[in-house]
C-alpha cells in the first residue's frame, strides 16, 4: 500500500465549490480488514430484502463476501490494488480508492447477453468498493448499486469507484441508492464511456449521510449514444449533498437528458453541478437539463448550476434551473381537502421528487426506497403510490 | 348552517368584501351571482381560509362554530368543501391517494374509523359512475393533464366522496360544454339533502337551469345588494346587472 500523502480537493477547486469537505480532514481512509465469519450473520440481518429477478453481490468494506452473494459465473473478482492513479482534483477520491481498494469487482456482460444484478456495498468503517463493468455489444445490464452503513454509530466512510464501458448498442440501467447512517461520509466517482448506439439510464436517490459527494464523468465516444441521468437528493438537518456530473459529447448524434430534483429542509444543503461539453465533432448533439430544487427550511441552501460548453453549431441544447419553495396553491388545495399541513407538505415534497423516483427499475425497489423515505416524508412516501 | 355578518376582507391592500351579510340554512341551495370583480371568488376563498385573504371585520358562524377561528384543513374536516374555479394540478400525487387521504382525515376528525381499501374503492366507483368518469383517472396525478371539464368533474367527484355539510362551488360551470354541465349538475343535485347546504358562485343562469336554487343573491362591490328567488337569476340573465347596481346605488 502506498505511503504517499493523502491530498484532498478543496472548495477552491471549481468543481468542488459546493462540496462539504470539512469532515474529511480528520477522516481515516485506511480500509477496514475483511469481515470475520462471525460478523456475517449480523451483516446479513441488515441487508434489504432480495429483489425478485436480481442476482446479488455483497461487498463488505470493499471485500467480496461470497457467502452472502449469489454465484455469478460472469463476475470476476480480482485484486489489482495497483490501479494507476490519475491527475487532477476531480480524481483525488478516485485515486484514494485506487490506492486503498481491496479488490476490483469486474462485471463483464458478454455480447448480446443480459444480467440483472444488485450490488450491496456494506460499510462498517472505511470502505473503498470498486466496480469495473464491461458490456459487450448488444448486452443488457440492469444494475442496482446500494450502499449501506452497518455500524452502530453510523460514522462510516464509503469511497466508491465505478467504471463502465458500454459497448455498441448495449443497454446499461444503473440505479444507485444510499442507505447511509446519520454520521456517514459518502463519496463516489463514476467514469463511463458509451459506444455507438449505446444507452445508459442512471437513477440515483441520495438521502442519509452527513455529507455526500458524487462525481461523474460520462463520455459519448460513439455516435448516437443516449444518456438519461436522474438524481433525487433529499437533505435534512445539517446534511450536505453535492453532485457533479460532467458529460462529454465527442461523437455525433448523441443525446443527454439530465433531471435533478433536490429538496433541502432544516439547515441542509443540496447542490447539483451539471457540466456538458459538446466537442466540434459532435454534430447533431441533443442535450436537455432540468435542474430543480425545493427550499423547505429557513436556513436551507440549494445550488444548481447548469453549464454548457459547446464547440459546434449543430446542437440542440436546452436547460432550466430553478430554486423555489413549496407551491402555495398546491398546499392550500390539499389543506382544503382536509389533509393536515405536515402531511400536505410531505406529499408535495414527494411529488417534487417523483419524476426521479418513478424511474426506479423494480416495484420492490421502489417500495423499499419509499419505506426508507417515510421518515423524511411522513404520511407520503409509502402511500402516495398506493 | 352558515351565517355571515358584516364581513369585511381584503387581499393584500385591496378591500374586496365590504360588509357582506348572508344566511344559508341547512337544506338549501343558494346561488351567488354578480359582475366580474364583485368579490364572489374572494368570498369563497375567505370562507375556505385561503392564506392571503384577510378578514378585517365581521363574523362567520358555521354550524354554530366560529369558522374564522379554524385553520383551512380544520374547516374542511368540519365539513366545508370548496370546489375550485381553477383546480390545481399536482403531478406525483395520484387522485386515489388524495381522495382516500381526504376521506380518512375527515372521518378521523369525526371520530370514525378509516375506510379499508375495499370499502373505499366501492364508494369511489359508485361516485365515479355518477360523474361518468373513467377509473383510469384514479391513478393519474391530481388534475394532471385533465381538460377543464375533467377538472370540474373531478372537483364534484371529490365532493361526492367527502359528503360535506356545506359545499361552496366557485364557478363550477365555467369551461363546461352542455353535456358536461348536465353531468356536473347531476352530481351536485345528488348531494342535496335536508342536512346540507350548497352555495353556487356563478356568472350565468344556465347552471341554474339544472340546479334549482332556493335563493339567488347578487354580490356587487363586496356586499349582497339584492336577494330573491330563482326568478331573480332569470331576470339578471334577461336584463344584465346594471339595473340592480343602479337600484342599489
Amino acid at each position: 500500500m502506498s505511503a504517499m500523502p493523502i491530498v484532498l480537493p478543496s472548495n477552491r477547486d471549481e468543481n468542488w465549490r459546493y462540496a462539504n469537505l470539512r469532515g474529511l480532514a480528520r477522516a481515516r481512509f485506511e480500509p477496514a480488514p475483511a469481515p470475520e465469519a462471525t460478523q456475517l450473520g449480523d451483516i446479513a440481518g441488515r441487508l434489504p430484502a432480495a429483489l425478485p429477478g436480481y442476482a446479488r453481490l455483497v461487498l463488505v468494506d470493499g471485500h467480496h463476501v461470497a457467502a452472502l452473494s449469489t454465484a455469478l459465473p460472469d463476475v470476476n473478482i480480482t485484486h489489482d490494488v495497483d490501479a494507476q492513479e490519475k491527475s487532477g482534483a476531480d480524481q483525488r477520491f478516485a485515486n484514494l480508492n485506487r490506492r486503498f481498494r481491496q479488490g476490483t469487482c469486474r462485471i463483464a456482460v458478454p455480447a448480446q447477453a443480459a444480467l440483472a444484478l444488485e450490488v450491496l456495498c456494506v460499510a462498517t468503517a472505511s470502505s473503498h468498493p470498486a466496480l469495473d463493468i464491461t458490456l459487450g455489444d448488444g448486452a443488457k445490464l440492469q444494475l442496482i448499486e446500494r450502499q449501506l452503513s452497518a455500524r452502530g454509530d453510523d460514522s462510516t466512510l464509503v469511497n466508491l469507484h465505478l467504471a463502465a464501458r458500454v459497448g455498441e448498442h448495449a443497454q446499461f440501467e444503473l440505479a444507485r441508492i444510499g442507505h447511509h447512517g446519520a454520521k456517514a461520509q459518502a463519496l463516489d466517482t463514476l467514469e463511463l464511456q458509451l459506444d455507438v448506439g449505446a444507452s445508459m439510464k442512471l437513477v440515483q436517490v441520495i438521502e442519509g449521510a452527513l455529507a455526500s459527494r458524487s462525481t461523474a464523468f460520462v463520455e459519448h465516444v460513439g455516435r448516437e449514444a443516449s444518456l438519461e441521468w436522474y438524481v433525487a437528493a433529499l437533505g435534512e438537518g445539517t446534511q450536505h449533498h453535492d453532485a457533479f456530473v460532467h458529460v462529454t459529447h465527442a461523437a455525433p448524434g448523441a443525446r443527454t437528458l439530465q433531471c435533478f430534483r433536490g429538496i433541502a429542509t432544516g439547515r441542509s444543503r443540496v447542490a447539483f453541478n451539471g457540466h456538458m461539453r459538446v466537442e466540434a465533432a459532435a454534430l447533431g448533439t441533443q442535450t436537455d437539463q432540468s435542474l430543480k430544487c425545493l427550499l423547505a427550511g429557513a436556513e436551507a441552501e440549494a445550488d444548481v448550476r447548469p453549464q454548457l460548453e459547446i464547440y459546434t453549431d449543430a446542437v440542440k441544447a436546452s436547460h432550466g434551473a430553478t430554486v423555489g419553495k413549496l407551491d402555495a396553491d398546491m398546499l392550500f388545495y390539499l389543506l382544503s381537502r382536509s389533509i393536515p399541513p405536515a402531511t400536505a407538505e410531505s406529499l408535495l415534497k414527494w411529488a417534487f421528487v417523483s419524476d426521479v423516483l418513478a424511474k426506479l427499475p423494480s416495484p420492490e425497489l421502489r417500495s423499499q426506497v419509499a419505506a426508507a423515505l417515510e421518515r423524511q416524508l411522513p404520511g407520503a412516501a409509502t402511500r402516495a403510490w398506493s | 348552517m352558515l351565517v355571515i355578518k358584516d364581513l369585511h376582507a381584503k387581499v393584500g391592500d385591496r378591500k374586496v368584501l365590504d360588509g357582506l351579510n348572508l344566511e344559508v340554512p341547512a337544506g338549501e341551495v343558494h346561488a351567488i351571482m354578480g359582475p366580474n370583480g364583485s368579490g364572489k371568488s374572494t368570498l369563497a376563498y375567505t370562507l375556505a381560509g385561503r392564506p392571503g385573504y384577510e378578514v378585517t371585520a365581521g363574523s362567520v358562524s358555521y354550524q354554530g362554530r366560529d369558522l374564522l377561528a379554524l385553520a383551512p384543513e380544520e374547516r374542511a374536516q368540519a365539513g366545508l368543501f370548496l370546489g375550485f374555479q381553477y383546480p390545481v394540478e399536482i403531478p406525483g400525487v395520484n387522485n386515489v391517494y388524495l381522495l382516500k387521504a381526504a376521506l380518512n382525515a375527515a372521518r378521523k376528525h369525526r371520530g370514525e374509523a378509516e375506510v379499508d381499501a375495499f370499502e373505499f374503492l366501492t364508494l369511489v366507483r359508485e361516485k365515479m359512475k355518477v360523474m361518468q368518469m373513467d377509473e383510469a383517472f384514479l391513478s393519474r396525478g391530481v388534475n394532471e393533464g385533465f381538460s377543464g371539464g375533467e377538472k370540474k368533474r373531478n372537483e364534484i367527484l371529490q365532493m361526492l366522496v367527502l359528503e360535506p355539510s356545506l359545499a361552496l362551488l366557485d364557478e363550477t360551470d365555467s369551461g363546461l360544454d352542455i353535456d358536461a354541465l348536465k353531468v356536473v349538475a347531476n352530481g351536485v343535485n345528488t348531494l342535496r339533502s335536508p342536512t346540507r347546504a350548497i352555495v353556487l358562485v356563478t356568472h350565468y343562469q344556465r347552471l341554474l337551469d339544472y340546479i334549482q336554487p332556493d335563493r339567488v343573491h347578487v354580490l356587487a362591490r363586496g356586499r349582497i345588494i339584492r336577494s330573491g328567488g330563482p326568478e331573480l337569476a332569470r331576470e339578471l340573465e334577461a336584463r344584465g346587472y346594471d339595473w340592480v347596481l343602479n337600484e342599489a346605488a
